[in-house]
């Protein structure tokens, strides 16, 4: 435009030097653009023009005419400018939309590479649940565990059992767990704390607890072949870490511990009922089987639990369990390791809270013929209470020189508790809504617990099975307890415990378990613990 | 009462018939483009299937690059029959998870390959870039849509003709074909793991000048977004894809639906199965339904992967294994 105005004001100067230019003939340019009145005399004289001045003329409107062709061509180059330019822009603006879209693409495509190969990556985890190591499709999973509890033991009135006050490390085992192939578990637990007193001489010897694999086929369908705890008791069966006091009650000291053999157990109907039954070597009252033991005979234990409201909508009876757990066999005649554990003296026979031995067997006492126990069970958890009640009778052959006899041993318990900061209770543990953080004024949760125990020893089992003036005849126990849960990981606890004995010792025995009948237990337990 | 019992042994036939009937399901396990004639091909077997012998058959369909099925078949994807792109894909399933005989191709005529298709060009409607053979598509500045090869079988189809394409052209001299190759995965620049995926990138996300696509997957594009988008462009020469199909015995056998799913493939030899291929946009490969499909398929020079490169075996081995040429010419 700038170009073809200064056409224009060229041409109006020209006119104004020759004004009488405009009355003369007309050429119009091809473009029809600027005006070619070419003028044939001057303004001045308005004279006839000479022909010089003509000549002149001629020369002006042949320079004009060249001007004006000049216009036209620069126009024509100037619109032909613009089309190349706006069609280079179409282009490069399509190249450019063309990237986008295909960076936009690219994009897609490698998040859905990195989405496909984070399928593919092994999963690592670490959590309140412990620490675990898998493959991305869970078939191949190594979890790591652990428990340690560092107790104190109290005993009130113990002058004729000087030492058995302890600060000790009542467990510290690592666990490790896993699977292999998607429906082959294992579990594997040493202990290397097993600080219970009266196995002092093993007590820094670390033993293997659990040690099975186990084959899920399905839920209800499931195959175990190890070491693990007998499907019995139903405290018994509770995880160490999950007891409401340091120690299990009177009524475990009927029931096995773990045991070597095979077991086919599962849940039916999601958990509506869930069922074990095994074969197993066979122990005494609340031992652990060692990793090996050659007799002839076995011992079957069986365990069937219901809990008939678990997946219904009413939830008060949801956590109503009640079950019943037995076992039979048959043990050799010279097995001692049929009888009771020897926990807390020297001989088989039954302990208090304490872990004291307040009844033993006499030397020379086997276990000999049939041992069966039967253990009907229940809980009940709903909001913070929770209720457990078992009874246990444990009916032993024993054999003494020429005297035999079946002792028909009976247990019970009831214990409770009441989650004071309103937290669930359930038979695995309590988790705190507001885990201990006190620069956040959060403290964890609180529960008070207490327990009823008897453990009646069959009267047939005095004189000739064992002696009626060290052993007690019968245990009562009363305990209570307050729990504090920092966290989910983290108890501290403390509890006492009173344990008084019908028979038993008169005066001041020192050895066990005259030592320990002669007068009521009472203990102060407290527990710091770490399970995770 | 004649009557009567007219009336009531029919009925008591028919529900002694339903009391019998079963549902039969089975999982066939597919490569990308099929969906469609699957869909078509399960209701015509079901209903062949409930007249022979009283099942119902309920077929569900699994869709992916062709490479990446086979592999999830060989995880375990319980597929009772395998519809896959190329042999080497059930050979694999074969040679690793041993689920079907490595004979497997002779269980089926024509090499258990009942349509066959090929590999031709989609463009924009109006062909801005003027693409009308391969050559057109090796051009700079050309943007070409494909697969990966690693994973999709139409792009392994689509890349070996390319070759074939090339041998031709240069005097059978493999370097040359590798460099026409090379250029052509130049203007690829992404690489979807199937033919569906690629196929949405070009129509739907508007990338690139030209598709390579098979010949049953172009003709579904024109009908589904319309020949006023899109044109196909048939090259001088492609090459013969032969989509393979098989049962997987192992897992037919332990859903009991061995006998279904081998008359579920065997069907695709009737001639229903040979017709909804056909309208389906496959090369049937009965003669009589080739000759009613015919109009639908343009001419062209077809190559056999076994003329050109030995086998599937030693194609694969060559080109699309780790380190092999494709991974040697194509730089993301």
């Amino acid at each position: 435009m700038k170009l073809n105005q200064l056409i224009l004001v060229s041409f109006a100067g020209l006119q104004f030097i020759f004004p009488a230019l405009a009355a003369d003939d007309t050429v119009t340019n091809s473009a029809g653009t600027v005006p070619a009145e070419i003028p044939t005399t001057t303004a001045v004289s308005n004279a006839p023009a000479s022909s010089a001045e003509a000549a002149e003329i001629e020369a002006l409107k042949k320079e004009v005419q060249e001007l004006s062709q000049k216009v036209n061509t620069l126009e024509q180059q100037r619109e032909l400018n613009q089309q190349t330019n706006a069609a280079a822009s179409q282009e490069q603006i399509e190249a450019l939309d063309q990237k986008v879209r295909i960076l936009g693409r690219q994009r897609e495509l490698d998040q859905e590479t990195a989405a496909a190969a984070a399928k593919n990556q092994p999963r690592i985890s670490a959590g309140a649940n412990g620490f675990s190591f898998g493959s991305a499709d869970s078939n191949f999973v190594v979890a790591l565990h652990g428990v340690l509890q560092v107790d104190t033991r109290t005993f009130q009135k113990n002058d004729n059992v000087p030492g058995n006050d302890s600060i000790l490390l009542r467990r510290a085992r690592p666990i490790l767990s896993g699977t292999v192939y998607r429906d082959f578990d294992f579990l594997f637990v040493p202990d290397f704390g097993n600080g219970t007193p009266g196995a002092s001489s093993t007590a820094t010897t670390p033993s293997i607890y659990d040690a099975y694999v186990n084959y899920r086929y399905s839920p209800a369908f499931q195959i175990q072949a190890g070491k693990f705890k007998a499907p019995v008791g139903l405290e018994q069966l509770q995880q160490d870490v999950n007891i409401s006091f340091n120690e299990r009650s009177l009524v475990t000291d009927l029931v096995p511990n773990r045991d070597m053999g095979f077991e086919l157990h599962g849940d039916i109907a999601g958990g509506v009922l869930s069922y074990a039954a095994g074969i197993f070597n066979g122990v005494g009252d609340a031992r652990n089987s060692s990793n090996i033991g050659f007799q002839d005979n076995r011992e079957f234990d069986g365990r069937l639990f219901v809990q008939p409201f678990k997946q219904s909508d009413l939830k008060p009876l949801q956590n109503l369990g009640l079950g019943v757990g037995g076992s039979w066999g048959q043990a050799s005649i010279t097995n001692t390791l049929g009888l009771p554990n020897t926990t807390g003296g020297s001989q088989p026979g039954y302990f208090t809270d304490g872990q004291q031995q307040f009844f033993a067997y006499t030397n020379g006492v086997v276990a000999a013929n049939t041992h069966w126990r039967l253990s009907p069970q229940s809980y009940y958890y709903y909001g913070p209470l929770s209720l457990m009640g078992e009874y246990a009778i444990s009916d032993q052959d024993v054999r003494n020189g020429t005297h035999s006899a079946s002792l028909h041993n009976t247990a019970w318990e009831i214990n409770g508790g009441w989650v004071l900061t309103g937290e669930d209770a359930t038979f695995t543990g309590v988790t705190p809504k507001h885990p201990f953080d006190p620069h956040n004024g959060q403290w964890g949760a609180l529960q008070v617990v207490g327990r009823y125990a008897d453990l009646d020893i069959d009267n047939a089992a005095f004189p000739f099975f064992a002696n009626p003036a060290v052993s007690a005849s019968e245990a009562h126990a009363w305990s209570a307890g307050l729990n504090w849960y920092l966290n989910r990981n983290i108890r501290v606890n403390a509890s006492y415990s009173h344990t008084s004995f019908t028979g038993g010792a008169g005066g001041s025995p020192s050895t066990v378990p005259g030592s320990v009948s002669s007068h009521s237990e009472d203990v102060f337990f407290t527990r710091v613990q770490l399970g995770f | 009462m004649k009557t009567f019992l007219k009336l009531l042994v029919p009925l008591a036939c028919s529900l002694v018939v339903a009391a019998n009937a079963r549902e039969v399901k089975l999982l066939n396990v597919s490569y990308d483009p099929t969906r469609e004639l699957y869909q078509d091909y399960n209701t015509a077997f079901a209903k062949y299937w409930k007249a022979k012998s009283g099942d119902d058959v309920v077929v569900s369909q699994s869709h992916g690059g062709s490479g990446k099925q086979a592999l999830s078949v060989i995880n375990g994807l319980e597929a009772d029959v395998v519809t896959l792109a190329l042999a080497y894909d059930i050979d694999a399933i074969a040679q690793q998870a041993r689920f079907l005989p490595a004979d497997w191709q002779k269980r089926l005529p024509d090499h258990s390959t009942p349509y066959t298709s090929t590999i031709v060009f989609l463009v924009r409607k109006g062909n801005p870039k003027n693409i009308k053979d391969w050559d057109d598509v090796v051009k700079p500045g050309v943007i070409v849509v494909t697969p990966n090869p690693k994973t999709s079988g139409g792009a392994r189809w689509a890349y070996l003709a390319a070759w074939a394409y090339a041998l031709d052209q240069y005097g059978h001299d493999d370097a040359k074909a590798r460099d026409f190759v090379k250029r052509l995965y130049k203007n690829v620049p992404v690489l979807d793991s199937g033919a569906r995926g690629s196929t949405t990138t070009f129509v739907e996300r508007g990338i690139g000048d030209v598709l390579l696509a098979w010949e049953n997957e172009a003709h579904l594009a024109l009908k589904e977004f319309g020949v006023d988008k899109f044109e196909i462009v048939t090259p001088s020469e492609s090459i013969l894809a032969e989509p393979p199909v098989a049962v997987v015995d192992k897992v037919a056998k332990k859903h009991g639906t061995a006998d279904v799913a081998k008359a579920y493939l065997e069907y695709l030899y009737s001639d229903e199965g040979q017709d909804i291929a056909g309208r389906n946009f496959y090369r049937p490969r009965s003669e009589k339904a080739a000759a009613k499909y015919a109009d639908q398929f343009a001419g062209l020079k077809l190559v056999t992967v076994d003329e050109v490169f030995g086998g599937w075996q030693k194609a694969q081995k060559t080109h699309f294994a780790d380190g092999g040429t494709f991974d040697q010419i194509y730089q993301p």
